[in-house]
This record gives structure tokens, sequence and C-alpha cells, in this order.
């Protein structure tokens, strides 16, 4: 078990560091989330609509494409000079590469969410502090899911031609429960009503994440099996 | 018998059952549309009911088959269990926009929308994506393997995901009543609308069966004259 | 009873066009795949 967390760690390390290194992806990422936070607010009737009602659903929508952009790079990197079969022939279990790549997404994804969070508070003015606990453990939940099953499609639909259209058509299904699920729940949060009132949605939540988590990690063996 | 010629026949005797299904279907239309009484309350756009109820059951059907066999492909790796898999899946995405179309024409006249997010819609929509994303792969991946073991996690995936869609669904309605115009549901039938809803079901499973059997036989030969090739190409 | 025979002929029609357009295309041999 040490082995496996360690070995998971390492190769996490790798790819936050070449990450860090280039930057290019989680500056892309950045600017996005700022451009759509920017286009929604244009977008909108400020009489019409009050913020609140959207706010759930942009900031949603945000994160999720920040998640795609931040996804497509993770096996991208491997996929240039066949560095893939590098970490295959390591003592690196498939199950650790599986679980290092989901780390190292999860930096990504996390970094993007901890800036666009506040950005998201400023521009559309909502309340987030008071609810910011509970509000930081649903995007927990939330990124965990979306990440354990799109790190899973990317190691599939990089190996194919059109890998940055395959990723989408493959994963979007399957976000729809945790960003359900998530944007109820925030919604609920900046509404200010009692977080028991969304106990279901929790449940759906982190009984995604448990069943796909673990099929993910069953499964990813066999997505690289060559 | 070669394998080749195995396949012919299965490819000959299916389609024979095809016309088969195809007939009875005709025999359902005017079973439903002539022989059926008009609903008193929801009017002539009731009888769509008879083609999109066994449609969606068919559909599910498929789903479910699909989910199962990328669950054996896994666990043996026999190739011919990836080709009814893909087989399942063409018939299904079929099945599964007949859904599609004919539920927003019913919808229409009867809850005054094209679309609603009830539950069986919008599970059948995200079906069809995970459908469609499996199809889309598999024209996506060239070796025969990958493409194997890449379909069945898809399935698998897919199959595990209908249950969250449906409490995600659920939990949406329950916290936002949709406003109920005239709601179908599930009313008891009367006697003879329900014997056509059963004579629908019968043929529509009947026709699914001679199109999977026929889509297996075509896989199965193509194939099939693929290795042929691929052997006289070594000699 | 209202008058909305038009949806049910387009439906019909539909799910028609749909079953035995997918059947003519099979048995026509499909494109020859796996």
């Amino acid at each position: 078990m040490g082995e496996l967390l360690r070995a998971a760690w390492a190769i996490a390390a790798k790819d936050v560091l070449l990450e860090f290194r280039s930057r290019t992806a989680f500056v892309s990422a950045l600017v996005f989330t700022a451009l759509v936070l920017a286009i929604f607010n244009f977008a909108r009737d400020p009489t019409a609509v009050s913020a609140v009602d959207l706010a759930p659903g942009i900031l949603w929508i945000t994160f999720t494409f920040a998640a795609m952009l931040g996804l497509n790079r993770a096996f991208g990197l491997e996929r240039e000079n066949r560095a893939l079969d590098g970490l295959l022939l390591s003592p690196a279990s498939r199950t650790a590469i599986y679980l290092g790549k989901v780390l190292a997404n999860l930096v990504f994804v996390g970094s993007v969410e901890a800036i666009a969070l506040p950005l998201f508070a400023l521009f559309f003015n909502v309340p987030i502090l008071p609810v910011l606990g509970p509000l930081v453990l649903v995007i927990a939940l939330a990124t965990v899911g979306f990440v354990a099953v799109g790190t899973l499609m990317s190691s599939m639909a990089v190996n194919t031609r059109l890998a940055e259209l395959m990723l989408p058509v493959l994963l979007l299904p399957f976000l729809v429960p945790p960003v359900t699920a998530a944007v109820q729940m925030t919604a609920r949060l900046f509404a200010g009503r009692p977080f028991s009132e969304v106990s279901a949605w929790l449940r759906l939540l982190v009984g995604y994440d448990i069943v796909f988590v673990a099929a993910c990690i069953l499964f990813f063996e066999s997505t690289i099996e060559e | 018998m070669t394998p080749i010629e195995a396949f012919e026949r299965a490819r000959r005797r299916s389609a024979v059952w095809i016309g088969v299904g195809l007939l009875l279907m005709a025999a359902v239309y005017v079973r439903a549309l002539v022989f059926t009484p008009v609903e008193a309350v929801q009017g002539l756009a009731q009888k769509i009911f008879y083609i999109h109820v066994p449609s969606a059951w068919v559909a599910f059907l498929a789903f479910g088959i699909l989910g199962v066999t990328s669950a054996v492909y896994l666990f043996l790796k026999d190739p011919r269990v990836d080709l009814f898999a893909a087989s399942t899946a063409e018939v299904a995405m079929v099945f599964t926009t007949a859904v599609l179309v004919t539920g927003p024409i019913w919808g229409k006249p009867i809850w005054g929308t094209w679309w609603t997010w009830d539950a069986r819609l919008t599970l059948t929509l995200f079906l069809w994506f995970v459908v469609l994303g499996y199809l889309v792969l598999r024209t996506a991946v060239h070796e025969p393997g990958q493409r194997a073991r890449y379909s069945a996690v898809l399935g698998i995936l897919g199959a595990l995901l209908v249950p969250f869609i449906h409490v995600s669904v659920y939990l949406f309605r329950t916290m936002h009543p949709m406003p109920v115009v005239l709601r179908p549901g599930k009313p008891t039938l009367p006697g003879a609308m329900l014997a056509t809803l059963l004579f629908s079901f019968a043929v529509f499973t009947l026709f699914f069966v001679a199109l999977l059997w026929h889509r297996y036989a075509l896989a199965r030969l193509a194939d099939a004259r693929a290795r042929a090739e691929a052997e006289r190409a070594d000699a | 009873m209202p008058d909305n025979g038009g949806f049910t002929v387009a439906a019909y029609i539909a799910a028609a066009v749909i079953y035995l357009g997918y059947a003519i295309y099979l048995v026509r041999g499909g494109r020859a795949k796996g």
C-alpha cells in the first residue's frame, strides 16, 4: 500500500512540476475562467435576473470547462515522445499511475478553482464567506468525482485522432450527476439554506464518488494495457 | 461449413426475420391507429404511446445488454463478445433515437411543450449521449484489441451511470415540481388498449432481436473476411 | 376531445422512417465493419 502511494505521489509530483514549469495550461484555464465570468455578467440583464439565481450554474460551468482544459493536458504530456512507455516500464503499478495522474489533475483543477472562486464572489457579489466551509466541501467532492472519471476518459481519448473533441463527448454524460448535485447544493448554500436540506444531494455525490473512483481504479488497467 | 458460410446463412435467416418484424410492425400500426379506441382526454395523440413506450423498453433493454456484454468482455477477452457488444450499441442507438423523436412529438400536444426534463426522457437523452460516445470511440480507435477494451470500459461505466442519472432527475423533480397540465402517467389501461400495448411490446422485442442478430452476423462476416485477407497477404 | 391527430401521424411516420430505414441499411450490408 505504501509502495503504491509513494509511486502515485512521485508520478503526481512529476506532472505538477512539469505543469508548473510551463504553466501554459494553467494560465489558459485562468484566462478562460475570467473570460467566462465577465461574459456571463454582460449576458444577463441585472434588473431581470439576480446574480444569486444564476451564480451556481455559472460557477460550475466555469469549473467544468477549466477541468476539461486540465484533463486534456493530462496524458498529452506522455503522448509526446512516447513517454508513457517509460512510465509503464517503471516499477509503478497501473493503479499508481492512475492515482498519480488523478492527484496531479486535482492539483491543477483545484488551483484553478481556488483562484476562480474569489473572482467569482467578487464579480457576482455573492456572499461566500459565511458558507465557505460547506462550499469547499461540495467543491472538493464534486471535483474528485469528475477528475476521477475525466482522468480515465482522457487516458482513452488521448489515443484517438481527435483527442480534444473525444474527451468532452465521452465525459459530459458522466458529469451530470456530480455537477447537478454540486449546483443544487451551491444554490442552497448561497440562499442561506441549512446544509441539512441538501443531504440527499450530498449522498448522491458521495455515492457517485465512491462508485466511480472504485470503478476507474479497477478499469484503468484495461485502458493502458499493451 | 466454413465460418463465412455460416455467417452468411445467419445473415439471410435474420434478414427474413427482420422482414417478419417489419410486417408485424405494420400490424401494430394498423391495430393502434384503427382498432384501438381513442383516449377521451388526450385524444389521438395518446396513440403515440403505443410506439414510444415499447421503443423505450427496447432501448433500455439494449443498453442493459451492452453493459453486461461489456463486463463479460473484460472478463473473457473474447473478441466475439466485443463484436456482439458493438452490434448491440448500434441497434440501441436506433431505438433510443426513436424514443427521443417520438417523445417530444407526444409531449407537445399533451404537456404543451416539446421537451420536459422528466425522468424517462432525460435518462434516455443521456443514454443516447453515452451510446454516441461509444460508437464514436469505436470509429476513432483502430487497433481491434484496444478498441474492444476501451469500448468495454465505456460500456460498463455507462451502465453504472444509469442509476445516478435516475436519482439526479428524481431529486431534481421532487424539489422543482413541474406544472402538471395533463399527465399521461400510468392510469390503468382498459383492456383493448392494454392488449395493443402488449402486442406492440412483443413485436418491438422481436424486431430488436432480429436486427441484433443480423447486425452481429454482419460484424462476424466483416471480421472473418478481414482475417482471411490478412492470411492471404501473409501467405 | 383535442384535435391533435397531426402529431400522431408525425410520430408514427418518424418512427417508421427510423426503423424501416435502419432495417434497409442493415439488410443491404450496412458498411462492413466490426
